[in-house]
This record gives C-alpha cells, structure tokens and sequence, in this order.
C-alpha cells in the first residue's frame, strides 16, 4: 500500500502524460492519468485525489476552468498547473483560484517532483490544522 | 538830429526778427508744438504699432510653436498607440509560439530524462524503448520545425502574382487532394459548383494553400462521418465566393472573433498551430477578397471566401 501522495495528471498531449506517468511511477508515486479537465472532475468524483498536475491549455474545459471547478467541489485538492507558456493575468488567476504552484514546460523532473512533495506536505499539514 | 538810442546788437542783426515773433510768434509757437505732437504721436504709434506687430508676431509664433508641439505630441501618441498595438500581437504570437513550441521541448526532456534513467539502471537497457524515445524525439523536433516553418510562411507574405485562373478547376483539383482522407473518415463531399463561372485574375497557388487549408479545417471539424459542401457562385458581376460548409463541432460564439488570429486554436495538442486560418486570412486579404465564418456549435460552421475577379493586391 503506497504512502505517498495521490496523484491525477490532467494533460491533453498524450505522450507528454504517459511519460510524465511513467517517470513518476518510476520514482514510487501514484499517478493516474487523464487526457481532459472533464475526465479529471470524474476521477476526482470517484477517489479523492492529493495533489493535482494540471495543463492549463486543454480543448474543452480549460486548465482554469477546471482548476475554478476543483476548488469549489475538491477543496482539499493541491493544484499544481502545468503550462507550455504563462501570461501574467494567467498565473495570477491560477493563485487566485488558490493554485500551488505553476510549472513552465519543459521543466526537469526533478522540479515536479519536488513541486508534487512540498504540494503534499502543505495538504498534510492543512489536514493537521483542520 | 534825433537821439535815438543805438539798436541792440541783435536787433542789428536781425531787423525784423522780432516784429515778425512778435507778430507770428504764437502762430509759429502753435505750429511748432503740433509738429512736436504730430511727430511724437507718430513716433507714438509707430510703436505702438511696432510693438502690436511684434506681440502679434509672438503670438504667432508661440501659436505655431504649440501647434508643432502639439503635432509632435499626437505623433508621439501615434506612434505609441501603434507601438502598443505591435507589441499587443507580438505578445500573442510570442505567447502562442512559446506554448507551441515548449510543448515538444517537454516531451524531448521527458524522453531524454528516461534514457538517461534507462542508462542509470543496473538491468541492460530495452534497446527497444530506447529506441522508441529516440524516434519520439524526432518526431518532436520535426513537429517544432514545422510550427517554425509555418510561422516563417505566415510572416513571409509573398506578393500575389496575377494570373488568369478557374476557380472551380481549382476547388475540384483541392477537393480531389483530400479525397482519400475524406473517404478513411466517412466524409462525404457534395460540390456545388456554378457552372459557367468567369475566369478571375487572381494568385492560384495562394488560392490553393486557402482551400485546402479550409477543407482540412472542414474535415477535422468532422473528425468522422459527416459532410463538407464546397459552392461556388457568381455573387456579382466583379465579385465571386467560395464556400465550405461543414457539418463538424462548430465554434462557440466566444471564440468566432478570435478565430482567424495567429496560434488561436481549439484543437487539442500536437493536432495544430493555430496558423492555418490565420494564414487564410492573410492571403485573402491580399488578394483583395474576405473571408468570413459563421458557425453553430454542434451543427457545424461555413467559411465563406469572397474574391475580387480582377485583383487588386493590397500592401500589408
């Protein structure tokens, strides 16, 4: 039984999300992938999810639209966005939204990695508070 | 002999002198004095008038140093509205460009960072995984230089050479290019073609890119089983159109007046740049025509190309 966090990769790039997925498992995480922000609110809908990895610009539900969804049905959520280019407006929406983290691609694995720990670390000690 | 007293040296001198002051003096004296005043008045106005003249002359060229200012502040403003402006699409080329192209870098590292992973492994490496990221990575760069190379063609904007060309020789000749693909997806084609139609002036190889550009737009609206309706009409007498319906996905509302800008796309990643009706437009517009779109989502859209017949290219 996996102690790590819980992960759900939203990404629309195929290759890009089994990679992701691949290296991520390769590391001891958990991580499902979806290729929409709609398969994402039902995956969410089915497990509860710890940390989310996010791509902003998907057809159908944006990566903002589904991160406002998120944050109203699955406050507990860590939304980490994943975007090939930011805008400023985008990247203060994502915070407001109460978004974790912003990561520009191609970032190192490394980076996410990093990102998806600090991100868990944050809801566990939330949880603690709560 | 009388004793006069002796005349006074002066009156020596001057007999008369005083009989005549004596008698005109005062009139001299009045007519001296206007003389004065006349010529003080003069010199009075003259000033006057130099100085109206020359507050007159300032005025005027304080006028004109404003007005220069002013002229040169609207030009400021001008050129900074227009500046904005470039620098407002290149940001959203910039944008565009940079979200298209790091979306294949990513998976370049991503493929790069698990062969060095595969490397890192004690087990002898799956040749035929490797093998798979490096054919991945090909591809990647290949679909890079693709964005680049249709960036550079967006930017290039060769001027239109005129030719005599038939417009439904050209929409069959197109239609007959995605014939096959049309046919893997269940697509059926219906051509209404104006019989007749005149002979216009116009660049047929840029024509081409346009409708081919716009039936493929049709057909992965579409993705499978549907119909793409391509018409011609003689609209007026110096005008033609082209159109290209589809029964495919349609555009929300909200995205109609964005959908001829460069890189806006709502195609998912890696199935397009967001150039190709940006390019379309472009070539319409310099061959003197429009194009337009009008679309329901769910029922499809039409992509309608109007066409001077005799070209009338604009510098852009």
């Amino acid at each position: 039984m996996p102690t790590g966090p819980c992960i759900l990769l939203v990404d629309d790039e195929e290759r890009f999300r089994q990679n992701l997925q691949k290296m991520l498992r390769a590391h001891g995480l958990t991580v499902t992938a979806v290729g929409s922000g709609e398969q994402a609110l039902a995956a969410l809908a089915a497990q509860p999810y710890d940390v989310m990895l996010l791509d902003m610009r998907m057809p159908g539900l944006s990566g903002l639209e589904t991160l406002r969804a998120i944050r109203q049905d699955y406050p507990d959520t860590e939304v980490i966005a994943l975007t090939g280019h930011a805008s400023v407006d985008t990247a203060a929406e994502i915070i407001r939204l109460g978004g974790f983290e912003l990561l520009l691609k191609p970032c190192p694995l490394e980076e996410i990695i990093a990102k998806i720990e600090s991100a868990y670390e944050r809801k566990l000690a939330r949880q603690e508070k709560q | 002999m009388t004793d006069n007293p002796p005349p006074e040296p002066d009156q020596q001198c001057w007999p008369g002198l005083w009989q005549h002051v004596a008698v005109y003096g005062s009139t001299w004296l009045v007519l001296g004095l206007a003389i004065m005043l006349a010529v003080q008045v003069s010199l009075l106005l003259g000033l006057v008038a130099a100085m109206a003249a020359g507050l007159t002359w300032l005025t005027v060229q304080r006028l004109l140093r404003q007005k220069a200012v002013a002229d040169q502040a609207k030009c400021l403003v001008d050129e900074q509205l227009l500046q904005s402006q470039k620098l407002a699409a290149l940001g959203q080329l910039s944008a565009g460009l940079a979200h298209e192209i790091n979306n294949p870098l990513a998976i370049i590292r991503q493929e790069a960072e698990w062969l060095l992973f595969l490397c890192r492994q004690s087990d002898p490496l799956d040749m035929t995984e490797a093998a798979n990221g490096l054919r991945q990575i090909l591809q990647q760069v290949d679909r890079s230089r693709e964005i680049t190379t249709n960036l550079l063609n967006f930017a290039r904007r060769q001027q239109p050479v005129v030719q005599a060309v038939n417009l439904n020789r050209l929409v069959a000749d197109m239609v007959r290019l995605v014939a096959k693909e049309v046919e893997q997806r269940r697509i059926t084609v219906v051509s209404q073609l104006a019989p007749e139609l005149p002979v216009i002036n116009s660049d047929g190889p840029l024509l081409r890119q346009v409708i081919l550009n716009l039936l493929n737009n049709a057909i992965q609206a579409i993705g499978q089983d549907g119909t793409i309706t391509v018409a011609t009409e003689a609209l007026a007498p110096d005008q033609l159109t082209v159109q290209i319906r589809d029964t495919g996905c349609g555009i929300p509302p909200e995205h109609l007046a964005r959908i001829f800008d460069p890189f806006f796309t709502t195609k998912g990643q890696g199935q397009g740049t967001g150039l190709g009706l940006s390019i379309c437009h472009g070539i319409i517009e310099r061959l003197g025509g429009t194009i337009t779109v009008t679309s329901e989502v769910g029922k499809g859209s039409t992509f309608t190309v109007k066409l001077p017949i005799t070209l009338t290219p604009k510098e852009i």
